[in-house]
């Protein structure tokens, strides 16, 4: 008897499983047939992927609600040609295997228009290879990440960067240090993946040599691990040390060689240079003071700055008792473009139609950043250049001088020029017409 | 004991495919996609009931032996997903089915070294043995450039043949071919069980001595039962990396070996016939718990967490109540009624 019952159990499992699957199989949205997925004639859904919580998190979690709070401004005041924009959030721990099943889920559950800054290199990598938004027609606009092989039209024909990338950052850094620290040993601290291997061609490009450089696996920053970094460091006698990682590798380097009383001069990288993130793990602000770092938009302590000062207006009152620094900046500033492009979309907005207003109108789309937009028909390279600046000795990144000095290059072998760049003038109210 | 004969169940497993196969193409996009990864579970919890269940032997480190495995798939056949993104190939390009079978055979490999271990140890020796192949193990992917650190390797099974028609999406191909799989893995393994090795476990986890007494050659017997148990494991890695497209250490994490034994215990360990109940629990519950969540207006953070939780506390009950699974539980039930009747 137990035989045939064993064989009965195997069909109920599978009736399980078939029930289960059945049970919620079919949401209400899907039988809409006109309109296209995401958007219909009330609402514009948007879904991102980024670290809420884990190692790689501190900092970056800010950036969804500084979106929100932009987008709730622009629904408030009519929305993007009378639609609302939503956006829905995933935590993918800054785990590509996780970045792969949210995005999943992004597309085919939540059933998202487009996917807004999804962050990461490796992340947004394996989703591309996997999940393929480009074959299903998705467009995947202003990635968060300066990885330069996602401008890559023939590899990811939907994707939009928007940062510029880290090999322009690495060649603006080499222009920077052979002005300032001549002669000087150098050490380089990077992640070791293709976030720092994009880097390090830009050094090599850039001619910097380095006395060590030290790779960490992502997610294994922290302070036992920099305790190694700065050993290798020391041991190289290194004057200046460029920090090229996330937030938490910034704060756990700057934080476990002050407490080993190590100080030479530090370089910070954009993406790991925010400064309240690094205060928030620890680190003191006299411990920032006086290192270098690098930004595209205006300094956030720059009121007189229109953009700047609205952001920080529309985030203090969305996001009471939560400083404005540099990745809310970053957060709004994005959401800032993107409510441009859904609107250059057309009145009734297609995936299509979205991708051809980003070729047509991309370079148009006012931005808070200090240098343009390099949207084309042939390209698809947001922000090329940097200014360079100093913390203060509150741990704020001002410009060396009180004024932006622009730098722009690109993510090949051309050369690190001044920028001549003029920003226009923000819309009336930040409402894109 | 009257048992079904093998035409009968070779016709039940074909009309199981088949309700399957009409069911892929009525259930949208997302569920397919959710269903290809209940069929990697079930393959992985098939390993643990025939380790456990069957041998009376206990691993915590079967996460570990699908990371072997699917790295071993992705080595072998990656050359399509390495070109897609730039990457350097290892120049191997095995066809889908063979990727497969080396993910089968390498984690076989690894698993009859493991199991000379495992026929001197027991009980918790062998349970801190696997734990720590669990928490070494995706470690050592990160220590060579080889196997992509902690980004990992693409592993990407390609698109449908064009002679399937365009309303076949990449989403409902992997799940065929997963499912396929595991039909066929699941087949294999229950003639496994009605086998005279099947036997020969039952006596070797009722006890060894007697099973020794009996002639058996326990160690062998031990040894065999984790070589098969740890290739099951293989594939269901293959199956695993098939569905995310890419095998990292994070993938194959300490938590994926516990979400095995759980979907184990909560199937019922002792039998293969509620394999399907523990994967598509541990599949079903975050879908669930989201789903709760969105309408209630909580945060994201207990979204995200509760999951592990429910599934932790479902495993406690499951012990304590229905130790042998609700399967067993109910057949045993069954059983008695019969009894009394007579």
């Amino acid at each position: 008897m137990k035989a045939i019952n064993r064989r009965k159990l195997v069909s109920a499992g599978a009736m399980l499983a078939v029930a289960a699957m059945t049970a919620v199989a079919v949401p209400a949205q899907a039988f809409s047939p006109k309109s296209e997925t995401g958007v219909t004639s009330k609402e514009i859904k948007l879904g991102m992927t980024l670290p809420m919580t884990g190692s790689a998190s501190p900092g970056y979690n800010k950036v969804p609600a500084a979106m929100k709070a932009y987008f709730d401004y622009v629904n408030a005041n009519g929305g993007v040609n009378g639609r609302k924009v939503t956006l829905v959030v995933k935590d993918d721990q800054y785990v590509p295997t996780q970045a792969v099943a949210k995005t999943n889920e992004l597309i085919l559950k939540d059933r998202v228009f487009a996917l807004l800054a999804p962050l990461g290199t490796a992340n947004n990598k394996a989703v591309a290879a996997s999940v393929n938004p480009a074959k299903r027609g998705v467009p995947v606009l202003f990635v968060n990440t300066g990885f330069s092989g996602f401008a890559d039209a023939k590899k990811y024909p939907t994707t939009y960067p928007i940062l510029p990338s880290y090999v322009m950052e690495a060649k603006i850094m080499g222009e920077y240090i052979k002005d300032n620290f001549a002669g000087k040993t150098i050490g380089l601290v990077y992640q070791d993946d293709d976030f720092g291997t994009d880097a390090l061609a830009g050094f090599k490009t850039a001619g910097v040599k380095f006395a060590t450089t030290v790779g960490y696996a992502s997610g294994s920053q922290g302070a036992a691990t920099a305790a190694g970094w700065v050993t290798k460091l020391k041991a190289a006698n290194c004057d200046v040390v460029i920090l090229f990682g996330v937030s938490s590798a910034t704060a756990a380097g700057l934080g476990t060689a002050a407490a080993l009383k190590y100080t030479p001069q530090w370089i910070l990288g954009s993406v790991g240079g925010d400064a309240t993130t690094i205060k928030a793990a620890g680190v003191p602000a006299g411990v920032l003071y006086n290192a270098v770092g690098a930004s595209f938009l205006p300094a956030t302590t720059d009121t007189s700055d229109e953009y700047v000062k609205l952001f920080s207006d529309i985030y203090a009152k969305a996001v009471p008792g939560s400083a404005f620094d540099n990745n809310v900046l970053v957060g709004m500033n994005t959401a800032f473009v993107a409510v441009q492009a859904l609107k250059a979309a057309g009145n009734n907005p297609t995936r299509k139609s979205l991708l051809a207003a980003m070729k047509s109108k991309g370079s148009t789309f006012a931005s808070a950043g200090l240098l343009p937009l390099n949207y084309s028909a042939t390209s698809q390279v947001g922000y090329n250049g940097y200014w360079f600046g100093k913390y203060s000795p509150t741990g704020d990144l001002k410009p060396e001088g009180g004024s932006y000095t622009l730098y722009t290059t690109d993510s090949g072998t051309g050369a690190v020029v001044k920028s001549t760049y003029k920003r226009p003038a923000m819309p009336a109210k930040g409402l894109p017409k | 004991m009257h048992k079904l004969s093998n035409l009968v169940r070779i016709i039940l497993f074909i009309v199981l495919g088949v309700v399957i196969f009409i069911l892929s193409n009525i259930v949208d996009e997302y569920r397919v996609t959710q269903g290809t990864t209940i069929a990697a579970y079930v393959v992985g919890i098939a390993s643990i009931i025939l380790l456990t269940g069957y041998s009376g032997q206990v691993s915590l480190g079967h996460g570990a032996l699908m990371g072997v495995g699917g790295y071993t798939a992705a080595l072998v056949g990656d050359q399509a997903g390495a070109k897609l993104m730039g990457e350097t190939a290892t120049g191997v390009n095995l066809p889908i089915p063979l990727t497969f079978v080396a993910a089968i055979l390498a984690a076989a490999g690894i698993g009859a070294l493991l199991g000379v271990a495992a026929a001197r140890l027991s009980g918790p020796y062998l349970a801190g043995t696997t734990l720590a192949l669990a928490v070494g193990l995706p470690s050592v992917a990160n220590q060579f450039k080889s196997l992509g650190g902690e980004q990992g390797l693409f592993y990407i099974v390609g698109d449908p043949p064009t002679a399937l028609g365009e309303g076949v999406t990449q989403s409902k191909w992997y799940f065929w071919i997963a499912a396929l799989t595991t039909l066929i893995a699941i087949f294999w393994l229950q003639n496994v069980m009605r086998s005279r090795y099947g036997r020969i476990w039952k006596a070797v986890r009722g006890s060894d001595v007697a099973a020794e007494l009996a002639g058996i050659n326990v160690a062998r017997a031990k040894i065999l039962a984790f070589t098969l148990s740890a290739g099951l494991a293989g594939l269901a890695g293959a199956l695993w990396a098939m569905t995310i497209g890419t095998v990292s250490p994070s993938a194959f994490q300490l938590a994926l070996s516990f979400s095995l034994l759980t979907g184990a215990v909560l199937s019922g360990v002792t039998t293969l016939g509620g394999v399907m109940i523990g994967a598509v629990i541990l599949v079903a519950i975050p879908e669930i718990v989201h789903s709760v969540v969105d309408r209630v207006g909580a945060s994201q953070t207990v979204a995200d967490n509760l999951p592990s939780l429910i599934v932790s506390a479902l495993l406690i009950l499951t012990v304590i109540f229905v130790p042998n699974g609700p399967v067993e539980q109910m057949r045993s039930k069954s059983m008695k009624k019969k009894a009394r009747h007579h």
